[in-house]
């Protein structure tokens, strides 16, 4: 109910009626959801639909360039935490002076709306995303970065609109291009640990401004069950990536090697394959595959389900690891091949794992037959054949990063279409190399 | 000790923006269900499929000439095609002589 009263406010739609069915239907036997479907939800049902519910009528807020407190850091920061306005750790108090040093990190208008993101259905402008990421303690010269972000937030085929669905997926933002050294991310050791400005703040700016523009506030319209707090930016060894003459993500995300990039996708969980062992590809890759498919399982339903294909798990491969699998050959592209046919599981257990989802009966064959699926799924009736967990091997993503010389590889938990990956290149204003020297000074 | 001040002292900018929806008013109520043609909008969770044939099997007890689209005709709301589905709602209501919808399941 709660969902419902904070969501019909971004629709417009404050006073729009909701039957509530009593507990929750999960947990209930046939007969308790007959009894409260037919002695509770009805009834609402029929008064929704014949009593006109009181008109609502606005509620007042601020405008998008009014001061809304004045006062010191202490302060400033009980009237950010008061207001639902900050994420717990204190704020970079977010002042004209702070903004508009961000703004010369730009050549766009601040008022610019990139787009208009549910549930709040708020205006991202190119304003709201230097405010935050004022507060966010992000530096100005990250301010391309966190334009592209936002580019990449309200791109539909990302889905930001399901950021707060109740499996609690966090953010991973993937960075690539000279950017990286330029503004010194780690991408080396401990490259997934806070303690490096432009990883951590970038990470918080994302969570920021899910929670400010978006609207994606815990006990209202963030429903995460549990969640976790927001990834710190995860940034490619591009010199070990061309070393080995691997490509890039950015341009496996559609770029040039060389350009720029953030790539955005939202992960449920993920764990380390670690002290990975072996010195081939076929000695090394089982135990990766493996801990692919021990991350599949009632995501599975991204797979085939109501998001059918959309499911795309990323593998950080380190760089000894990426090297060695290298030296014998192997390109990204091979590795995401064997990934595809070596981590499969039986159809049927396939099956019993979409029968978690609430969702009714999958039927492998039966989806094949309509041509929602591809073939691979039924190739024969067996039902021990094994069956890939994604629809075809370019699904799997590959970055290579973290401690140079450990063994050690990443299996992330894909969300499906519900935080489907989508890149931005980000774009550097005029004046950039003018920036730089200034930074420099 | 000293008593200066080191708190500082900022004025400081809304982080939000103005929402870009205006309040809309809601659809006429109908004065009884007697004849109307209901539709179901189901997101294939939580149950949906039993909750709308136990409201099925209760309103036609009340209203024994309601008439209902079933979710089964319409897709899902949620899933690949949500935003076209959703867009296209209006014209497929009109198509079917849709008077009134219920959507569900949220939880």
């Amino acid at each position: 109910m709660r969902l419902a009263a904070a969501s019909s406010v971004g629709l417009g739609l404050p006073n729009i009626p909701v039957a509530l069915v009593p507990g929750h239907v999960s947990i209930q036997s046939k007969e308790e959801l007959r009894r409260n479907v037919l002695d509770v939800t009805l009834e609402r049902v029929i008064e929704n639909l014949t009593d006109l519910p009181a008109a609502a009528r606005e509620q007042g807020e601020p405008g998008a360039r009014d001061i809304v407190f004045t006062g010191g850091f202490n302060a400033v920061n009980r009237y950010f935490c008061d207001n639902e306005l900050s994420d717990g750790l204190p704020i970079v108090p977010p002042t004209r002076e702070a903004i508009e040093a961000f703004l010369r990190f730009t050549d766009r208008d601040p008022d610019e709306v990139l787009g208009v993101m549910l549930p709040d259905n708020r205006a991202a402008t190119i304003w709201s995303i230097a405010v935050n990421g004022v507060m966010a303690g992000c530096r100005p010269e990250y301010m391309p970065i966190l334009i592209a972000l936002i580019e990449a937030m309200v791109d539909h085929k990302y889905g930001v609109e399901h950021s707060g669905n109740t499996p609690g997926g966090e953010a991973l933002i993937i960075l690539n291009g000279p950017i990286i050294k330029e503004l010194g991310f780690n991408y080396t050791q401990g490259v997934m640990r806070d303690g490096f400005v432009p990883n951590t703040t970038i990470g918080r700016f994302w969570r920021l401004y899910l929670r400010n523009v978006a609207g994606f506030l815990p006990h209202k319209n963030d429903k995460a069950t549990y969640g976790n707090t927001w990834r710190v930016v995860v940034a490619e060894n591009e010199d070990v990536v061309q070393k080995i003459g691997w490509e890039p993500n950015s341009v496996e995300m559609g770029f040039a090697a060389g350009d720029n990039t953030v790539t955005v996708a939202r992960y449920t969980g993920g764990n380390p394959c670690s002290s990975v062992c072996g010195s081939t590809p076929e000695e090394m890759l089982p135990f990766i595959a493996d801990g692919v498919i021990k991350h599949a399982g009632w995501t599975l339903t991204f797979t085939v389900g109501t998001n059918m294909g959309t499911l795309r798990p990323l593998i950080l491969l380190s760089p000894i690891l990426a090297e060695t699998i290298a030296s014998a050959g192997w390109s990204k592209q091979d590795v995401k091949r064997y990934i595809y046919d070596h981590a499969r599981i039986p159809a049927w257990e396939f099956e019993r794992q979409l029968q978690w989802t609430q969702k009714p009966i999958w039927n492998l064959t039966e989806e094949v037959r309509l041509g929602n699926i591809p073939k691979v799924f039924h190739e024969s009736d067996d039902p021990n054949r094994m069956v890939p967990l994604v629809w075809k091997p370019e699904d799997y993503m590959i970055v290579v990063t973290g401690d140079p010389l450990r063994t050690n590889a990443y299996v992330f938990a894909h969300n499906g279409g519900l935080g489907y990956p989508v890149a931005r290149k980000i774009r550097l204003p005029e004046n950039w190399q003018q920036q730089d020297v200034d930074r420099a000074a | 000790m000293s008593s200066v001040n080191t708190d500082g002292h900022y004025e400081v900018f809304w982080p939000r923006s103005p929402r870009q929806t205006a309040i809309k008013s809601l659809a006429p109520r109908m004065e009884t269900l007697h004849g109307k043609t209901v539709a179901q909008l189901w997101d294939y969770v939580f149950r949906g499929d039993e909750v709308f044939e136990l409201l099925e099997e209760g309103l036609k007890a009340r209203f024994p000439d309601v008439r209902f689209v079933s979710w089964r005709d319409l897709g899902s709301t949620h899933g690949n095609d949500e935003r076209a589905m959703i867009a296209g709602l209006p014209k497929r209501f009109k198509e079917l002589g849709v008077d009134a919808v219920i959507s569900g399941m949220g939880c």
